[in-house]
């Protein structure tokens, strides 16, 4: 019986269907673990019929529609003040499997993807592609520190401050 | 009539039924083409996640910074109104863009009040702003009380 165990553990580790993508907790308000298979669509063509190529090239946010018509929202991958974006955008018009957290809060539901892949058996890939994408972009810095070395966020920050004011100083 | 008039005025029958049933159809709308209310908001520019999950304090002055990280790294930017009410912004003025768009990074935080189509989606105000009717900037001034969130620089 152990033995059947292990080898069941072993096959699980192996494929890649094991334990690896499930989701985290994060220990927010009202996060419940999800898995769920959904077609990746462009919010604003979705709602209005406004439909550009490829879901608007990755310059629009992305949802998951799932087959009961009900619309998701993500707002977050793994990389620290970063959106899914960059995960989803691969898959325009495609069906995935989404991994993560759907945060079910009195002021709106949010979606935090964690692990995505082609459904039905496409490979699993960590919801990290932000910070990928930065990196490259930006002559291999580390994605980790993407928001303290952004060009634009630099440049937002210097003209106006931290608060947003400029010229405004925090009470000594 | 004959059989062939009666067989003619059959097929007449049958078209224009047809013609009926394929307007009615047209008629129906569309289960994606949602529909959408005229609305003025007026409220906070905020970073959906924080100000959402309320991981962080994320309102004013304090969570400016933060907002604009949130914004560049693309996840969605509301508008807060003083009910509370959350309004993810999909679009400003005939800019189709809304991930990490320039105009919405600039505006953070600003106490805006907007023109706009309204769509609700399985709990989500989703807000197609026609207008930015009025920009007073930031007036939310949190920093003393809060200081700079997350991190305090
Ligand atoms: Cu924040």
């Amino acid at each position: 019986m152990r033995k059947i165990f292990s080898f069941l553990l072993l096959a699980a580790l192996l494929t890649g269907t094991g334990f690896a993508q499930a989701a985290e907790e994060w220990g927010i308000d009202g996060e419940k673990k999800a898995r769920f298979e959904a077609k990746v669509v462009d919010v604003l063509c979705e709602l209005t019929g406004d439909c550009p190529a490829n879901c608007g090239d990755g310059k629009r946010q992305l949802g998951l529609l799932k087959d009961d018509g009900t619309l998701i929202l993500p707002v977050k991958n793994f990389d620290i003040f970063a959106g899914a974006n960059n995960d989803l955008i691969g898959f325009c018009q495609k069906r995935i499997v989404a991994d993560g957290l759907l945060i079910n809060n009195p002021k709106m539901p949010l979606f935090a993807l964690q692990f995505k892949k082609l459904a039905p058996d496409g490979k699993w890939s960590r919801a990290d592609q932000f910070g990928k994408d930065w990196s490259k972009a930006n002559g291999g810095k580390k994605g980790s520190q993407w928001f303290k070395n952004d060009a634009t966020i630099k440049k937002i920050i210097s003209e106006n401050g931290v608060y947003g004011i400029p010229g405004l100083k925090a009470k000594e | 009539m004959d059989g062939a008039a009666r067989k003619g005025s059959m097929m007449k029958k049958i078209l224009t039924l047809a013609l009926a049933l394929a307007f009615a159809l047209s008629a129906v709308p569309d289960a994606q083409a949602a529909k959408s209310t005229r609305v003025s908001v007026t409220g906070e520019i905020v970073d959906t996640w924080c100000y959402v999950t309320e991981i962080m304090y994320a309102l004013g002055t304090a969570h400016h910074q933060c907002a604009v990280w949130c914004a560049a790294g693309g996840i969605p930017v509301s508008v807060k109104d003083k009910a509370g009410n959350v309004y993810v912004v999909l679009k400003v003025e005939g800019d189709g863009t809304n991930v990490a768009n320039p105009r919405i990074l600039n505006i953070q935080t600003h106490k805006v009040t907007v023109d706009g189509d309204l769509y609700e989606r399985d709990g989500v105000k989703y807000l197609i702003v026609t207008k930015v009717a009025n920009d007073q900037g930031i007036v939310n001034l949190t920093h003393d009380e809060y200081g700079i969130q997350p991190f305090g620089k």
